[in-house]
Parts: C-alpha cells; sequence; structure tokens
C-alpha cells in the first residue's frame, strides 16, 4: 500500500487543517455561529477498505450521504465529503436552525448539503492547489445516498484504487459530528501528490 | 472557416439566447466589474444596462459585500472553482423582486444560485453568476413542512390538556433559543403554576381536578396569537409559556392578563389562601438579554425561581428575574 514518511503526513494533515479551518469560517459566517473543524488524521486505504471504514461507523448499514465533486489539472481526483445520512441530517438542520426531524434531506436540504460540501471540498482542495502552487479546475458538487460502496464506486474507481481518507471532526452548536474526506486518486495522481508535499515540505524548510 | 456575417450572426444568436433564458446571468471580469447582465436581471433588480456594465460589481450589490457571493466569486476567479449556494443557506442574497408590489413590500425571490469560473481568451479569468428563481419550490417545502408539523402535533401534545407536552416544550425551547441567539431577539419565558393544587386535588377529588387543569390550559392557550409562542404541559399542574421577540415589559404585561384572565374563571376553589376563595396562578417570568444570551438552563432555572418568589410573596401574583 502507498503509505507517506511521518514528515510527509504530517505536513498533509497540516494543510487539510488550514483548508477545514477556512471552511469553518465561511460556515461560522452563513450561520453566525461558531462552527469548528479539524482534519485529526489521515490515511491510505483501498476502496474497498474504506468502504468498510466507512459502513462500521454506521448504525444501519447502507445509509451514507455523499456530496462529491470532480477535480482536475495537476493532478486529478474525485472528491467526496462523506457523512452517515442521520449525521449529514443533523448538520443541514444544525446550520438551518431548523428542528423539523424527517427521515430524509428534502430536496433543497439536500442543496444545502451540496453547499457545505461545496465549501469543505473547494477549501481543502483550493489549499493543496494553493500551497502546491498548481492550478486545478472543478465540478459542481452532486449529492449522492447509498451504501459506501456504491459512492465510492459512482467516481468510477476500481476496487483497488487508493483512497485519501480524511477524517473529520465538525463542532457546531456542542454537537460534536465525525465525517471523512475521501479523495479517489490514481496512481499517477499519488506519485505527484508525494512529489508536491515533498517539494512544499522543502520550501518550508528551506524558508526555515 | 467562417465569415465575418455568421460569426456576427452567431455572437446575435447567443445574445439572444441569453436575453431569453428564464434565469439570472451575470458576468464579471477579472477585475470584478460587470461585463453581461442579462434582461431577467434587469428585470427583477430594476438596474438597466447604463447603470451596472462596466460597473464594480460590488458597487452596484453593496449588500454582498464579504458574504459568500464575495468568497465564492474569489473562488471563481483565482482558483477557478465553482460555488453553489443553496437557497436554505444564503435567504436571498441577491435584492431581485417578482414585481414592483412586491419590492414595495421588501419581498425577494428565493434564489439558488451558482458562480463558475469562466475562462476567456486573451484575458483574465471571467466568471458567471447565475440565479435560479426557487420560490415555487420553496413555496412547496414550506406547505410540506407545515403539514409536518401538524402531524407531529398530534404526538407533541398532552394526553389531557390537548396543549403541547413537555417534549414539545422541549424541542421548541432548543429552537426558539437559537433563533434568538442569531437574531439578536430576546425570549421571555413564562412558568405558570396553579395555586395550592395539591390541597384542590384532595378536596375536590382528582376528576375535578383534571377538569380544572382543562380549563386552565385552554384559557390560557386562547391568549397566544402569535405562531411561535407556545404554551406547554412542563408538569403536574405546572405550565411553561414560550414567547419569542418578547421582552421583560411585554412579558410581564401577558403574565397579569394571563393571572386576570385565571381569576375570571372564577373556578371555585375554598382551600386557595387568596381570599377569593378561587382557582388563582403564581407566575415566574424570566427574559434573556439581546446582549448576554443565557443558555436554557439558565432561563429555566431563572423562571423557576421567579415563580418561587411569587409563591412565597403571597401567591395570585407574577415576579420577574433575570437568568444569572
Amino acid at each position: 500500500m502507498f503509505s507517506l514518511s511521518e514528515l510527509e503526513n504530517d505536513a498533509l494533515i497540516e494543510i487539510f487543517n488550514i483548508g477545514v479551518g477556512q471552511a469553518a469560517s465561511s460556515m461560522s459566517a452563513i450561520v453566525n455561529e461558531a462552527v469548528h473543524m479539524s482534519v485529526p488524521s489521515v490515511s491510505f486505504i483501498n476502496r474497498a477498505e474504506a468502504a468498510r471504514l466507512l459502513d462500521g461507523k454506521s448504525t444501519e448499514p447502507g445509509a451514507i450521504c455523499g456530496v462529491s465533486q470532480h477535480y482536475e489539472g495537476a493532478f486529478s481526483t474525485e472528491a467526496i465529503l462523506m457523512f452517515p445520512e442521520d449525521k449529514s441530517l443533523e448538520i443541514v438542520r444544525l446550520m438551518v436552525g431548523e428542528a423539523v426531524s424527517q427521515k430524509e434531506l428534502t430536496e433543497m436540504e439536500q442543496e444545502a448539503m451540496c453547499e457545505i460540501g461545496n465549501i469543505i471540498l473547494n477549501s481543502c482542495v483550493g489549499t493543496l492547489a494553493n500551497i502546491f502552487q498548481r492550478e486545478l479546475q472543478g465540478s459542481l458538487p452532486a449529492y449522492h445516498v447509498g451504501t459506501s460502496d456504491e459512492i465510492l464506486i459512482a467516481s468510477g474507481s476500481q476496487a483497488d484504487t487508493v483512497v485519501l481518507m480524511l477524517h473529520i471532526d465538525f463542532l457546531l452548536e456542542k454537537h460534536q459530528i465525525h465525517g471523512y474526506v475521501a479523495f479517489v486518486l490514481d496512481v499517477s495522481a499519488l506519485h505527484d501528490l508525494k512529489e508536491q508535499i515533498n517539494l512544499y515540505i522543502a520550501r518550508a524548510m528551506g524558508q526555515a | 472557416m467562417m465569415n465575418k456575417l455568421t460569426e456576427a450572426h452567431r455572437l446575435h444568436l447567443l445574445h439572444s439566447v441569453l436575453c431569453a433564458v428564464n434565469l439570472g446571468a451575470i458576468v464579471l471580469d477579472g477585475e470584478r466589474r460587470v461585463v453581461l447582465w442579462n434582461a431577467w436581471m434587469i428585470k427583477h433588480s430594476g438596474l438597466g444596462h447604463d447603470k451596472v456594465i462596466g460597473a464594480d460589481f460590488f458597487a452596484v450589490c453593496p449588500g454582498l459585500r464579504g458574504g459568500r457571493v464575495e468568497s465564492a466569486i474569489q473562488h471563481a476567479l483565482y482558483n477557478n472553482f465553482p460555488s453553489l449556494l443553496s437557497q436554505t443557506l444564503n435567504k436571498a442574497p441577491f435584492a431581485l423582486y417578482a414585481s414592483p408590489a412586491a419590492a414595495a413590500r421588501d419581498e425577494r425571490i428565493q434564489q439558488a444560485v451558482e458562480v463558475r469560473p469562466i475562462a476567456v481568451e486573451g484575458a483574465a479569468r471571467h466568471c458567471l453568476i447565475q440565479i435560479n428563481d426557487v420560490s415555487i419550490a420553496v413555496g412547496r417545502e414550506k406547505l410540506l413542512r407545515e403539514q409536518a408539523m401538524v402531524l407531529r402535533t398530534q404526538t407533541f401534545a398532552d394526553g389531557l390538556t390537548g396543549i403541547a407536552n413537555r417534549r414539545h416544550f422541549d424541542v421548541a425551547m432548543e429552537k426558539e433559543h437559537r433563533r434568538a441567539k442569531r437574531g439578536g431577539t430576546p425570549l421571555s419565558l413564562l412558568m405558570i403554576d396553579i395555586d395550592h393544587f395539591k390541597a384542590y386535588n384532595d378536596h375536590y377529588g382528582h376528576q375535578k381536578g383534571d377538569q380544572c387543569l382543562i380549563q386552565v390550559a385552554a384559557a390560557l392557550a386562547a391568549m397566544l396569537r402569535r405562531p411561535c409562542d407556545l404554551m406547554a404541559r412542563y408538569g403536574g399542574e405546572e405550565f411553561a409559556m414560550i414567547l419569542p421577540e418578547t421582552d421583560v415589559e411585554q412579558a410581564t404585561l401577558m403574565a397579569e392578563a394571563i393571572r386576570a384572565r385565571t381569576q375570571e374563571l372564577a373556578i371555585p376553589h375554598e382551600r386557595n389562601s387568596d381570599a377569593g376563595q378561587q382557582v388563582t396562578v403564581s407566575i415566574g417570568i424570566a427574559t434573556q438579554r439581546v446582549d448576554a444570551p443565557a443558555g436554557i438552563e439558565a432561563l429555566i432555572g431563572a423562571a423557576d425561581r421567579a415563580l418561587y418568589l411569587a409563591k412565597r410573596n403571597g401567591r395570585n401574583r407574577t415576579e420577574a428575574l433575570l437568568p444569572a
């Protein structure tokens, strides 16, 4: 399996924390409340393992809600924000400030979830692109509900494709919610990523 | 190869299509100046080309500065990323109206907005802002939500009195508390307790006791006029009233009116300490200050203490306290 050195791993976590920090401040501005987000860890696993990881956190497997965006340019990736479906309901309703507890997101709420995904993914990938001094193009977000495998497959990836998994902690009004961002990467994208991380580390070291 | 005429035709056609589409389209250049503002935008914003073309976008729409729309434009122009602004999370950012009458009422079109980067040959990247009118969908969801609320009230109602139960109170309290905090509006809570109710029950029996509760609950609930006000059965003979956007003066007036209304019911109560020998209530009032919002527990605690004070000071009266 593809892996990073401890230093590379730490650099990547740092970059993603800058990204979700920006996303959290955009979201705070929307709800006029403190929103905190952090990325405590990242891991590289294959798609099948990623699906198992996601299902393990869900009380009733199959109920995963995802928002995906495709990015291409310096490297190409499918980025997917994923929460167990009940958690996505919780996030949207906390953001919207509504207490109605229907079992599924309504159309308008799905769109709100897409916006939340759009903010988080654009911030993460944008920070990555800025730090790597590269430019990427992105698509608009798409909303999916299904099993984790279905959502990961929707990106057209093979079972052995490597997934870069970010654990995201999301804190709003005393509610702590755990979610994931998966970046589905092919082998060349993985090598590009590793190369870019090392360039970033070299620049950071050079300046220090 | 395309000759000059067809090129001109194509441009003309594209322009006509852009004007004919049933959505708002704005294009900004790399300096965030308006280069395109379609007919839909003119119609719903009331701003013609003379006012917008070439102007700084944030001079045309100053209200959008510093918000989500600006950050979406930044993302499109500088990061090359598209953004989605949902109606639910962004309440009608653009000042767009269905008609002059709607504009006079300040009733904006409900909007779903997309901001996309546009590559332009020989110039800095532009961005396209698309605005969809989603008013109909919003109306439909509102209706569904209201119907769902009606269904829920059936499981949220107190079995005896038919008013909201404790669970409903907890949910409503959480919602109104959050709304008050975000909106910077005051929120008042009344705790209402029937005086010497245990003695009433012992003297007249439980059936009469239940009837008393039903009668008082119905009379007091009927005093609420606004849809967001809520009266709930909080405990045995204790009721709670949530009054959003109500300051301490208004809450005190309301509490006094409730106290007086209960007396008007003229329900005999021989064991009451009050000279009138009728059913009376004591009321504790707590109001959350706009500048220092307290937690829900603090608000309920203050109302409880105020109620205790009203009891101690002789019953059939109201007392107000600020949350600690």
